[in-house]
């Protein structure tokens, strides 16, 4: 759905590294050098964004208003 | 007691404690993860929501938004002179106004005090489509982590500072090759350690010769982490930790009086 906004484990906010992170790795980047250009230090946060999908483009088609 | 810093910024601090105890620095630590208070969105009232995320995980979304904490302005509900029913004193109100299409990031909120804002202002809320509106009413008040963790200023953590144990022996050289931290060296026969305050004792250099090198964690001396999560700087989080202790001994002192 949308990114969390903390790290599940240790607590630390993501959210506002997500969008950063997306686009660079659509760009074809490594995505070990941005999580560490990111400052995710700890592997809990560094899975959020490697395990993350962003599914509300999917999801908000079925909303009815 | 000695305290020599290796690493300190707005938010985050780290430091080699000397001369204490595990349960002193353990003390500091959960001081800081459940007593240090934080503001934090407590109440949503949602006049329309047409997102695709129910009213539950958006309000729980805004509850995590970490917000930036004035502990002079703001008493805990608890302390407050209100005796917790609500006053300037211990609640800011906020409110959120959006129109679809767009994403509702952290910014969109309006704070009635300019002081108490998201910390992150670029974090992602909701995304809304054509036609969809958000409409919600916030409260904000101070709170303490260990009645919900987004009340937590940060995270503290630390370990033993490490010992090193060095002997001579044929197979020194694969300690060094597996070192994740790159802080062995082989100086002739013998190891050499460059950066001791680097290892995190994961040992994987004792597990490749346990002849060569033994590593343990000092029980006196702590490597101290502290990571705050913004509301708060860490030197600020640190100093309240200190102060609540010192109110909850004089409160113990108190209590004791009466035995005889």
């Amino acid at each position: 759905m949308m990114v969390p906004i903390r790290c599940f484990s240790c607590g630390k906010p993501i959210g506002h590294l997500w969008e950063d992170y997306k686009a660079r790795a659509a760009k074809g980047e490594d995505r070990k050098k941005i999580m560490d250009d990111l400052g995710l230090k700890r592997y809990c946060c560094r899975a959020q964004f490697l395990g993350h999908i962003d599914l509300i483009d999917d999801i908000g088609k079925f909303k009815k208003n | 007691m000695k305290l020599e810093i290796i690493h300190s910024d707005k938010q985050n601090a780290s430091f080699v404690l000397s001369g204490a105890s595990p349960a002193y620095v353990n003390t500091l630590r959960r001081l800081v993860i459940n007593k240090v208070p934080a503001m934090a969105i407590e109440e949503v009232t949602f006049e329309e929501n047409g997102s695709a995320l129910y009213d539950e995980i958006l309000s729980h979304r805004l509850g995590l938004l970490p917000l930036h904490t004035d502990l002079k302005s703001y008493n805990l509900p608890s302390k407050c002179k209100c005796k917790g029913a609500g006053c300037a004193r211990c609640q800011v109100k906020m409110t959120i106004n959006k129109t679809g299409p767009c994403i509702v990031y952290a910014e969109s909120i309006k704070s009635k005090d300019p002081e108490i804002t998201p910390v992150y202002p670029k974090m992602p809320l909701v995304k809304l489509f054509e036609g969809q509106i958000l409409k919600a009413e916030m409260t904000a008040q101070l709170g303490e982590g260990k009645d919900h963790i987004k009340f937590s200023p940060g995270i503290v953590f630390f370990q033993g500072y490490p010992q090193f144990k060095i002997k001579e022996s044929k197979d020194a050289k694969e300690c060094v090759e597996v070192c994740p931290k790159k802080i062995l060296k082989l100086d002739g026969k013998k190891l050499k350690v460059t950066d001791e305050a680097k290892c995190d004792l994961c040992m994987a250099c004792v597990d490749a010769c346990p002849e060569a090198i033994q590593v343990s964690g000092s029980n006196e001396d702590f490597i101290v982490t502290l990571e705050s999560w913004g509301q708060l700087s860490a030197k600020q989080v640190l100093t309240t930790a200190m102060e609540l202790f010192d109110e909850e001994l004089d409160a113990l002192e108190e209590e004791i009086k009466d035995i005889k």
